[in-house]
């Protein structure tokens, strides 16, 4: 398991084609033919994880779309985090990690 | 060399089905021995390239012919090739129904699906390359039509005095161009001094214009077609004169000066079938003979 | 959540989701049944067309990019158009008779594309049965070499096969072809009419032994799935194979998907060849929300649901298709000879099934 802080820098592998439809997210990991799908929260991740900002950042940029209880929403996104890093869909950016 | 190698980046996209993107919906019909040839998905620029190149050969394209169709093909398909002091050959992969024909900017190929039908991919959109690709294209194709009409093209001159008519046979640089000067010097008339068709009609050889010239250019006028009084081998040399071939040594030579087609298994037996017809209904003489010489004059003594 | 919601989605609110390219209809090879219509003419679409077009499904949310043909490697911009939709974060599948799919060319596709996958078109079991089908001297030879290399190469193949009167005896043969490269096989039991409605590749359809065979030898070897052989698909109309959930509408056609030809034409799918639209007169966002003849397909896909239903239990069996019933039949919802000989067929290998698994009394 990939320990996620709101420090991580995450991206998407590059393995990984996604699109939004109707708000969730449609996702493809080409080299395990596996097809998932996302709800609007894990679309909103997916489109952040760009390799440039943490999870931290994409906490501060989701409290902000969805107004909801902050400490929840940090919660629920480190362990989503967590998640799709874990089914291979995102990845840590080594040495991009904020200290 | 596996077949395209030197004109085709990659070999292995040659087209297996006359099929592509056209040009244009442009047509025309060639009327050129063995035709009449149908040329379809032109543009206007190709068309009007090639109505400037065979002048009033070109005819709408209504009547039945032999078709090509033209089709697109990316400039990056080609390797770039450097000319200078090259001879060109094109590489030919004949096969029992089919030949696949790969050159400078240009893949062809002919079916027999009954009938001949071609078709030709070039990047070449217009202008002079355009209409050379075509005519190399045309030169080919209209071998394999004469032999399929029991006729065959011949790499020679042909000179007349307006009733008969001489082919003169001879590889590149034995001297067609030359000899084909001094008859016309002499009096005579020229039909191509690089390729001639050969048909026989009412079991009579004749010799027909072809539009495929060499360094003397097209010659406007003149005999459109003639019934062939015989069969020259060219020679250079110090004394001027005749000797008569023998029909095997003349066979030969007919078959050395038969282009694309005597390369081609497939129709090597078709082929010897015509030009043995030829050697047979033909006298053939070996013709030595000098630039200052009367070579027009001893030609007109064979009767 | 599951994709087949998502997929019914798509179909039921017109989400465009999966596009096929026709590049080109040259081609390496000269398979006897091929459905092109070679003599259809018209101003090709340009490079920059092209990359307007990718442009535009990337806006629309589109995520299936299929490139096909003729050979799509034949079209002059093969190598950059998917290379601009890998870019755009496509799921680019490539339709190849993988004539040329070797060396350079091979390694260019891997890198420069990175396709989700390659179907690649397998004829026969035998160089003389697959070199028949396709026109080509030593093109079975070849592909067995390609196939090979392609995998050493990592890239993802899939082999497809259309069964026809020609190959229906080699099918367990194409099998174990199959099984010993490590690739699956889906094999089609329809041969189709050309996109001109030209009939002759039906003269080597299966015949219904053949179909039957076929279907014995699928049911056979989903039981033998559960041991890791790989898995063999019957081909279904409709969207990539993914059967949604219940929705109004019998397929996807001109719902979430579209074919687009070498000359810009749209058609509600590859199997329907009814121009909708063409790109040379309007943006594919335009003719997707303003097509007249597109309105008319999804129309027409919930009447052909309401028609393949009144077929009663089992019509699902029939694995219909509008587009085939349009070229067999003249009309999308005609019942065609293939799709009832197919359900005949499924339904007594299904027969034959319950009798070997039921217990016998003595």
């Amino acid at each position: 398991m990939i320990a996620i802080t709101p420090a991580t820098v995450l991206r998407r592998r590059s393995d990984v084609r996604y699109r939004r439809i109707e708000g969730e997210a449609v996702v493809l990991r080409q080299s395990a033919a596996e097809v998932l799908v996302l709800n609007e929260v894990g679309a909103s991740v997916l489109d952040l994880a760009d390799g440039e900002r943490s999870v931290g950042e994409w906490i501060d940029a989701l409290a902000e779309e969805y107004e909801g209880n902050s400490i929840t929403l940090a919660r629920d996104v480190l362990a989503f985090a967590a998640e799709l890093a874990e089914a291979g869909l995102l990845e840590p950016v080594a040495g991009r990690s904020e200290p | 060399m596996s077949f395209g190698a030197g004109f085709l980046r990659h070999p292995d996209l040659f087209p297996a089905r006359r099929a592509g993107e056209p040009w244009g919906d442009r047509a025309l019909a060639l009327d050129v021995a063995g035709g009449p040839y149908l040329l379809s998905g032109l543009t206007t620029a190709q068309e009007e390239a090639l109505r400037r190149r065979f002048g009033s050969l070109c005819g709408p394209a209504e009547a039945n012919g032999t078709a090509t169709q033209v089709f697109r093909a990316p400039a990056t398909d080609f390797l770039a090739i450097d000319t200078r002091g090259w001879e060109y050959t094109l590489d030919l992969d004949p096969a029992p129904d089919a030949l696949q024909v790969a050159g400078l900017h240009l893949m062809a190929r002919l079916g027999w699906t009954p009938a001949l039908a071609g078709a030709l991919w070039t990047p070449e959109p217009a202008g002079e390359e355009w209409t050379s690709v075509c005519e190399n294209y045309l030169r080919l194709l209209t071998a394999y039509r004469l032999l399929e009409e029991g006729g065959a093209l011949l790499h020679s001159a042909g000179v007349s005095d307006g009733e008969w008519a001489w082919l003169l046979l001879g590889p590149s640089g034995a001297g067609k161009t030359t000899a084909s000067r001094l008859c016309l010097e002499g009096g005579g008339t020229v039909l191509s001094d690089d390729l001639n068709a050969v048909l026989f009609h009412e079991g009579t050889a004749r010799l027909r214009k072809l539009p495929f010239t060499g360094d003397l250019g097209e010659r406007a006028g003149g005999p459109e077609s003639v019934p062939l009084r015989a069969v020259l081998r060219l020679a250079q040399g110090e004394e001027e004169g005749l000797r008569p071939l023998s029909p095997a040594a003349a066979l030969a030579s007919l078959v050395a000066a038969a282009p694309f087609v005597n390369c081609d298994p497939f129709r090597r037996e078709t082929l010897l079938a015509v030009l043995e017809r030829l050697a047979r209904a033909v006298p053939a003489w070996e013709v030595t003979f000098s630039r200052e010489g009367g070579l027009w004059a001893m030609v007109k003594t064979i009767r | 959540m599951s994709l087949s919601r998502v997929v019914a989605t798509a179909w039921r609110e017109n989400l465009l989701f999966s596009v096929l390219l026709e590049l080109t209809y040259r081609c390496n090879l000269d398979c006897f049944f091929c459905y092109n219509d070679l003599a259809l003419k018209g101003e090709p679409l340009s490079r920059e067309q092209y990359f307007r077009l990718l442009a535009d499904l990337r806006e629309m949310e589109v995520m299936n990019l299929t490139l096909s043909g003729g050979e799509p490697l034949a079209h002059p911009d093969f190598l950059a158009l998917g290379a601009r939709a890998r870019e755009l974060g496509f799921v680019v599948r490539v339709k190849s008779n993988g004539h040329a799919l070797r060396g350079e060319l091979a390694r260019r596709v891997r890198d420069e594309i990175d396709p989700f996958l390659i179907e690649v078109s397998l004829h026969g079991a035998t160089a003389a049965t697959h070199d028949r089908q396709t026109r080509v001297p030593g093109s079975f030879d070849r592909l067995l070499a390609n196939l090979r290399e392609l995998r050493d190469l990592g890239l993802r193949v899939k082999l497809n096969s259309t069964l026809t009167r020609w190959n229906e005896g080699e099918i367990e043969g194409m099998l174990d072809l199959a099984d010993s490269l490590g690739l699956p096989l889906q094999v089609d039991p329809e041969v189709t009419p050309r996109d001109d409605g030209d009939r002759e590749p039906l003269q080597v359809a299966p015949s219904r032994e053949g179909v039957l065979r076929l279907f014995r030898l699928q049911f056979a070897r989903g039981r033998a799935a559960e041991e890791g052989a790989p898995e063999v698909q019957v081909a279904r109309g409709g969207d990539d194979g993914t059967v949604p959930t219940p929705v109004h509408k019998h397929c996807g056609a001109g719902s979430s998907g579209i074919a687009i030809d070498p000359f810009g034409n749209v058609y509600p799918c590859v199997q329907w060849r009814r121009p909708v639209g063409n790109l040379h007169q309007q943006g594919i966002g335009e003719i997707w929300r303003g097509s007249a003849g597109l309105a008319e397909v999804r129309e027409l896909t919930v009447q052909v649901k309401e028609r393949i239903g009144a077929e009663g239990p089992g019509s699902h069996l029939l694995n219909f298709c509008p587009g085939s019933a349009a070229a067999h039949a003249g009309s999308p919802l005609a019942l065609y000879p293939a799709a009832v000989q197919r359900r005949e067929a499924l339904e007594q290998v299904m027969e034959e099934e319950r009798k070997t698994l039921l217990p016998v009394v003595r």
